[in-house]
């Protein structure tokens, strides 16, 4: 702290830049789901929604709409099909687009 | 005036000395347990040049969780009338972003339902560095990347627990 403050007296800098180095600690964090395409079947995606406590997956067509935005990371859906989702490890998410937060991930398949 | 011009404003005007108020629209005070670690020496926000402030009128930017219920919204109004311009509006949490209460006799469901939304930013709660990557955002200090990640598998490698 001390040292901190002399060296921004000194310099005239005040604040640090982000991130000054990763947090390893970033790693344990629970973190949205990531899907594999080439799994999906219309079913799967099914009863993806259906186990989803929130409103972040649907099925559209041939499609599993997917809110990233609504999601809460329970992984209730990984538990439901763990060969079909797993692990993002994305959390730094915040946007200025809430529409670039909804992704379509494609089922097996078929045409999007 | 833009989102755009908002951030450029920010980020000039504002680029060592962003004051915020938290604005608890009904969530479970988780996303509140993790901004309050934000000032915690951890991750000491204030190094980064953003200040907690109890008054709207001394705010910046108005970090905003839960689902806005019905009650609020009067109290969210005249908060977010409060601020001096140029204000940023944070949407924060699941629950703010629509996820988790749909809209209803008790809430709106979402907060850009009721506050203009500059910056939206996920997670249950999101955590202090999901925080921190929000605010940044939010004056333009980081550039966006969200709309590139494709959430599909084997564009990210297996994990090794730790994970939900």
């Amino acid at each position: 702290m001390t040292l901190w403050f002399v060296r921004g007296i000194r310099r005239g800098v005040v604040t640090t830049r982000y991130p000054a180095r990763p947090d390893e600690t970033a790693r344990y964090l629970p973190t949205p789901p990531a899907f594999r395409p080439g799994t999906l079947t219309r079913e799967i995606a099914d009863g993806l929604a259906a186990v989803c406590p929130g409103r972040a997956l649907r099925r559209d067509g041939g499609v599993l709409v997917y809110d990233v935005g609504a999601c809460t990371a329970c992984g209730r859906c990984a538990a439901e099909a763990p060969h079909a989702v797993t692990g993002s490890g994305e959390f730094e998410l915040a946007t200025t687009d809430r529409s670039v937060l909804i992704k379509r991930i494609p089922l097996r398949g078929e045409a999007l | 005036m833009t989102a755009e011009e908002l951030r450029a404003a920010i980020a000039r005007q504002f680029g060592r000395s962003l004051h915020i108020r938290t604005l608890d629209t009904g969530s479970c005070a988780v996303c509140e347990q993790e901004i309050r670690l934000l000032a915690a020496p951890h991750y000491d926000l204030h190094r980064l040049g953003f200040f907690f402030t109890p008054a709207p009128r001394h705010a910046d930017l108005l970090l905003v969780t839960g689902p806005m219920i019905r009650a609020f919204e009067v109290a969210a109004r005249k908060t977010y009338d409060a601020m001096p311009g140029p204000k940023v509006v944070v949407a924060t949490g699941a629950c703010a972003l629509g996820g988790v209460y749909p809209e209803d006799p008790f809430t709106h469901g979402t907060v850009d339902s009721v506050l203009p939304v500059d910056v939206w930013i996920p997670g249950c709660p999101p955590g202090p560095l999901a925080l921190l990557h929000g605010l940044g955002v939010a004056v333009g200090r980081l550039a966006e990347k969200v709309r590139d990640l494709p959430f599909t598998a084997p564009s990210y490698p297996e994990r090794d627990g730790g994970d939900s």
